[in-house]
């Protein structure tokens, strides 16, 4: 009697097209799990190109089979396909390949590259891309879980490393803490509306009522903390610093994306009737992830915590675009995310290819006297190094405009002078890496590895950058198709 | 007869002592853990008291998740917990500072 | 009125034993609150008539989490005086936050300002219905999206265990029985022949 009367007839093989990504991921899980298990010895070296490809596969599949022309619902409810998602998943695919490539050399210098490190990237992909087509709040859970569920794994994956473990403990604590505010959140929301469903709640979210405060808080708390965002920030420096190089580009990249589209889905879609309430919580962690990223940046001799308290600023502008709670917003907030991704791989690619004999990078002091040392990545970093601070033609800058643009239109004025000069602080903090590659002598002699084919994706990636920077328009448009206009 | 009021005001309370034994046992990461089950059960007996009080199913499918998902969960902390105890011969937070800065 | 006498002595016990778990000295102690939570929880969930969900309660969460629990507890070999020092120095701020949370969020239930009736009852089952096939029909059919996704769940908590968990230590001696039962006189024993040697 409570179960609603079942709908019979959708369920056919074609009906499940839409969601070939996650479909053709989870049987590649398994594959490559079957591979790794079985292959000896002998062959187990190919479990990482057998990723690769299954990878490939996967985004042939998704823009062959998966693309939607229209915003298409599966499984009763649960799964939502649109272009959108469809866009994210294919980002998504691309940066975890992009990922384990670039850290390919650097797992075999630190002999810590097993099948399993591929399969709970895969998994983590996974999760992403569940959260990406998440329409209920019971797979906006799931994807949160399966994607944070792998990455504490990762972050102690290397089992020898002390610091490895003691971040993947502080990891898993605060964000178990974090998904406990998440399902408190959740159950308030469905006892207030009766539904779990994003649809339905987009249509009755609009009751006010203390309840539902305190229902919206918690659950903005779990996606600032997803984020990294101030001040749920705590594990973003000791994750970066503590775990694999290699697994802190994992987790500065792909999940970028997994909690834009957590924002999209919960707060912008499923809670949008009403956007006041979650607007102003944005709002406040905005601006203090903005001040506390950028001022905190220019202490750290570390160049991961560096990368780390950075990630938290650049987190705040992306907030900003949720701030407007218009579609110009949200635009510059995917675009500005998708930029900071693209970068963010460049220039964690170039920190693993650069790491001391000893396996690591750490210091800022190891990039002193890199344009001599090498000439071609120096180039590489200064190119990324200059996007991320804003500098006009390079893409960095465009994704910074268009959120202060964003901000102007909607009459936030304060927040866009705010922008502006927490970007002149944070310009302060990658010029100096510039400065120390260029005109500070280094005491690091050993020669980095050739590695011609992550040098020459390297190359691509920073190349990427700029042209995107000189035809900023291409990006615009892009984001344009994907969220439609009012 | 048991009113929707008395299932959430023993929900909140036990999400209260959750979050003070998160307070409290900051040193012991295994007793952390501990906290965070109490945080879950308390998550857990909202749904199944909406569930029931609303005559909807969808909560009492939740929970039967949120079971496994935890169940997941324990089992990946208490791995890193022994990796950490192998590595350090503690699981005291405050012996955890490495990580500076 | 026996159905809420049952109701507030099981809920004080919950709320005991829940201050059991976070004031306990020893984890062994804490586990073992935690377990008695559990068990009273799954009473009060009967009660309200959600009895599949509280025996998976009682076979998942205290037959196999919780002794999970026990196990890393008795492996671990904490030093407990160590743990316990400093606990009265965050035990006043708890207390207030406790007090606080409670205050807040029973505040808002009982002066109802939720947005919703909380003097209802549960709604009345009709004769015959069972929880169990209810549930199963919605999770094979409404929530089958949702179980493919727990199964690669659990999938990643095994695969994390596993690998995090299991090492091969490097010039551990260990006898491998394979090799002793399968191993031959030819492959110990050499038989040379040779000639007499002449006597002197």
């Amino acid at each position: 009697m409570i179960n609603p009367a079942l709908n019979e007839s959708t369920l056919t093989l074609a009906s499940l097209a839409p969601a070939i990504t996650e479909i053709a991921l989870a049987t590649g899980i398994c594959a490559v799990l079957m591979f790794d298990v079985f292959a000896g010895r002998t062959w187990r070296y190919l479990t990482h190109g057998l990723t690769l490809v299954v990878l490939a596969i996967c985004a042939w599949l998704t823009l062959s089979v998966g693309a939607v022309a229209t915003r298409t619902v599966l499984f009763d409810g649960l799964y939502v396909a649109d272009k959108l998602g469809v866009f994210l998943k294919l980002a998504a695919l691309m940066a975890t390949a992009l990922c384990l490539f670039y850290s390919q050399h650097y797992l075999d210098r630190r002999r810590i590259h097993g099948g399993e490190y591929d399969i709970l990237a895969m998994t983590a992909l996974l999760g992403i891309s569940v959260l990406i087509s998440a329409n209920n709040l019971l797979t906006v859970y799931l994807g949160v879980e399966l994607l944070s569920l792998s990455l504490y794994a990762l972050v102690a994956f290397d089992r020898d490393s002390g610091i490895a473990a003691e971040a993947a403990i502080k990891y898993f604590v605060l964000g178990a803490i974090a998904s406990g505010a998440l399902l408190y959140g959740m159950s308030m929301l469905y006892g207030l509306t009766g539904t779990l469903s994003l649809d339905k709640l987009a249509l009755v979210s609009a009751s006010h009522g203390a309840g539902f405060v305190i229902a919206v808080a918690f659950i903005v708390v779990a996606v600032a903390f997803k984020f990294g965002a101030v001040p749920f920030h705590m594990w973003v420096p000791d994750v970066y610093h503590g775990a694999p190089s290699s697994v802190a580009l994992l987790i500065a990249t792909a999940p970028k994306l997994a909690s834009f589209a957590l924002v999209m889905r919960l707060l912008v879609y499923g809670l949008g009737a009403d956007p006041v309430l979650w607007v102003q919580m944005l709002t406040a962690l905005a601006v203090l992830s903005l001040l506390l990223g950028n001022i905190l940046a220019i202490a750290q001799t570390n160049i991961r915590r560096m990368l780390a308290y950075s990630a938290i600023a650049n987190v705040g502008f992306i907030l900003l675009g949720f701030v407007t709670a218009d579609t110009a917003g949200y635009r510059a907030a995917l675009s500005y995310t998708l930029v900071y991704v693209l970068t963010t791989l460049g220039s964690f690619g170039v920190l693993l290819l650069a790491a001391r004999s000893d396996g690591e990078a750490d210091e800022l002091d190891d990039f002193k006297g890199l344009g001599t040392r090498d000439p071609l990545l120096a180039l590489l970093m200064l190119g990324l190094m200059l996007s991320t601070a804003g500098v006009p033609p390079l893409v960095g800058f465009w994704a910074k405009l268009w959120i202060i643009q964003a901000l102007l239109h909607t009459h936030h004025l304060g927040l866009a002078i705010l922008a502006v000069l927490v970007s002149v602080i944070g310009a302060y903090y990658y010029l100096r890496v510039i400065w120390y590659m260029y005109f500070d002598a280094g005491r690091e002699q050993t020669p980095i590895p050739r590695q011609a084919g992550t040098r020459l994706a390297l190359g691509l990636n920073t190349l990427a950058v700029l042209a995107l920077g000189l035809l900023p328009n291409v990006l615009l448009s892009l984001c344009e198709r994907l969220i439609g206009a009012p | 007869m048991i009113t929707l009021g008395h299932m959430l005001t023993l929900s909140a309370v036990l999400f209260a002592l959750s979050v003070a034994g998160i307070f409290i046992n900051r040193r012991n990461v295994l007793l952390l853990l501990m906290c965070i089950e109490l945080m879950l059960l308390a998550a857990n007996y909202n749904f199944i008291a909406f569930s029931r009080y609303l005559g909807n199913i969808d909560g009492q499918i939740f929970v039967f998740f949120i079971l496994t998902v935890a169940a997941a969960e324990s089992a990946i902390g208490l791995a890193i917990l022994v990796v950490l105890f192998r590595e350090r011969r503690s699981i005291n937070v405050e012996d955890l500072n490495t990580l500076r800065g | 009125m026996l159905v809420e006498i049952l109701f507030y002595s099981f809920a004080t016990i919950v709320v005991l034993a829940g201050a059991g778990v976070i004031m306990a000295r020893n984890p062994v102690h804490a586990a073992l609150s935690l377990v008695l939570c559990f068990l009273t929880s799954a009473v009060l969930w009967m009660l309200i008539e959600a009895e599949f969900l509280a025996i998976v309660l009682v076979l998942v969460y205290v037959g196999a989490v919780m002794v999970l629990f026990l196990f890393v507890v008795m492996m671990l070999d904490i030093n407990i005086e160590e743990m316990r020092r400093g606990f009265r120095r965050y035990v006043v701020p708890g207390a207030v936050i406790t007090a606080m949370l409670v205050a807040e969020i029973v505040g808002v239930i009982v002066q109802r300002r939720l947005g919703l009736d909380v003097t209802r009852g549960a709604v009345p089952l009709p004769p015959g219905y069972s929880n169990a096939t209810d549930l199963g029909i919605a999770l094979f059919t409404r929530y089958a999206y949702a179980i493919e996704i727990a199964a690669m769940l659990l999938l990643v908590a095994i695969i994390a265990a596993i690998s995090l968990t299991m090492r091969r230590r490097r010039g551990l001696k260990v006898q491998d029985i394979a090799a002793q039962v399968g191993v031959r006189a030819s492959d110990r024993l050499r038989v040379v022949k040779m000639d007499a040697e002449p006597r002197q």
